[in-house]
């Protein structure tokens, strides 16, 4: 889905998420649909930001993410962050919080 | 009393008429069969398992009887049926223990949904499980009984019934169904094993299955705790390699081979995050069950100094 304006992100209503972090990776479940997923660090990071502090847009997402994982802008550009969260909503994990 | 405490004639003709009920740990099956030569190879191949006498209740009831019409002793098709449905098509009756045991199978993963069902084979030693993860054609069956020849105790070449959170790991011992050229394999690894009749162009080709050892079934419904996971992948020819895998691979690894892991959701999820945690995972590539048992042997032994 496209959004004119940089939409705010909350976790999608009626979704559950729960995580077990390994030092190769992040699993994660969704209990809406019953799926796992296996995650990197800035995947499971945007997520657990956006289950934090809902509201966020993408650039405040991504200004904590560079935080958190202590990564340049260089390293982990806006775009990507983007790209995540639109593929995030696509799995009905994410959605954009309503006006 | 087990099922080779009655003569194999006695047997046969109770199965026909009001059934035998077996004691399969975890659970009780009740079979009742016209198929003449299903009993005479279940009383050969189930020969050590308990019979239970006057079973007011089984998990399964199993039914596998002759095609019905006017013809009905010449009929050369059966029917499985479970509880009173028929869930497959006819089968050929030369294939009614192969039948039998995949039917078995197929309710077993369908129903027994208070434990998480891994599509691996278990084997047990000194109270500690190994679990063998695989896709068909991995060889889990094969190396499964190849190990119970030896001195682990079979737990399962099908499935690994896993019961809670701390890894305790149930029996379901069945007659493993070794497959094709596996038979001959098997036959030179381990001349000891007894096997049922090799009945050939089923589904999966030819098939023999051994019979449980003795010493698998004296522990009965006794459990044991996962203490290693090895991911089989059988290659014809293929040398010995042996990788260590992280948490989150293994993790996403058995969530795959689970047969019911959507069904039992978080509980799942949290009971294979518990299962990678507690003990080391590795794949096991391998082509010559002699090789896979050394490495086996060392990465128990590891398991056990760690």
């Amino acid at each position: 889905m496209n959004h004119k304006s940089s939409p705010a992100w909350r976790i999608a209503p009626g979704q559950r998420l729960l995580f077990q972090d390994f030092e190769d990776g992040v699993v994660l479940f969704d209990a809406l649909v019953g799926s796992t997923h296996l995650l990197d660090a800035s995947a499971a990071e945007t997520l657990a930001i956006i289950g934090e502090a809902r509201g966020l847009d993408a650039s405040a997402i991504h200004g904590k993410l560079l935080e958190r994982l202590e990564l340049s802008a260089d390293a982990l550009p806006l775009a990507t962050v983007e790209a995540l969260l639109q593929r995030f909503e696509a799995m009905a994990l994410i959605s954009v919080e309503s006006a | 009393m087990t099922t080779g405490d009655l003569p194999a004639a006695a047997f046969a003709s109770r199965m026909a008429a009001d059934g035998v009920t077996l004691r399969i740990p975890p659970i009780t099956v009740r079979v009742r069969s016209d198929v003449r030569a299903l009993a005479l190879q279940l009383h050969n191949v189930y020969r050590d398992y308990a019979l239970v006498a006057d079973a007011d209740f089984a998990d399964v009831d199993i039914r596998i009887l002759r095609e019905r019409g006017l013809r009905r002793w010449d009929s050369k098709q059966a029917h499985f049926i479970v509880d009173g449905t028929t869930p497959f098509d006819p089968f050929p009756i030369e294939h009614a223990l192969p039948t039998f045991e995949w039917g078995l199978n197929w309710v077993f993963a369908q129903r027994m949904n208070m434990w998480l069902l891994l599509h691996a084979a278990a084997v047990e030693r000194d109270g500690k499980a190994l679990l063998l993860p695989a896709y068909p054609g991995g060889g889990k069956s094969t190396l499964a009984a190849s190990l119970a020849s030896r001195d682990w105790r079979l737990l399962s070449d099908e499935f690994a019934v896993v019961a809670d959170e701390r890894g305790t790991v149930l029996p379901f011992a069945r007659p493993p169904a070794i497959k094709n050229a596996a038979i001959d394999v098997l036959r030179a690894f381990a001349p000891e094993i007894s096997f049922g009749p090799v009945i050939p162009n089923t589904r999966k080709g030819t098939i023999a299955h051994m019979r449980v050892p003795r010493a698998s079934l004296e522990l009965g419904d006794a459990g044991a705790t996962v203490g290693m996971i090895a991911f089989p992948e059988f290659q014809a020819g293929a040398t010995i390699a042996v990788a260590r895998i992280g948490e989150a691979d293994a993790f996403m690894r058995l969530a795959v081979h689970s047969f019911n892991y959507d069904v039992l959701g978080a509980r799942a999820f949290h009971m294979a995050g518990a299962l990678v945690r507690s003990c080391p995972c590795h794949v096991l590539r391998y082509g010559d069950l002699s090789d896979a048992h050394a490495a086996l042997e060392s990465l128990a032994r590891t398991a056990v100094t760690a």
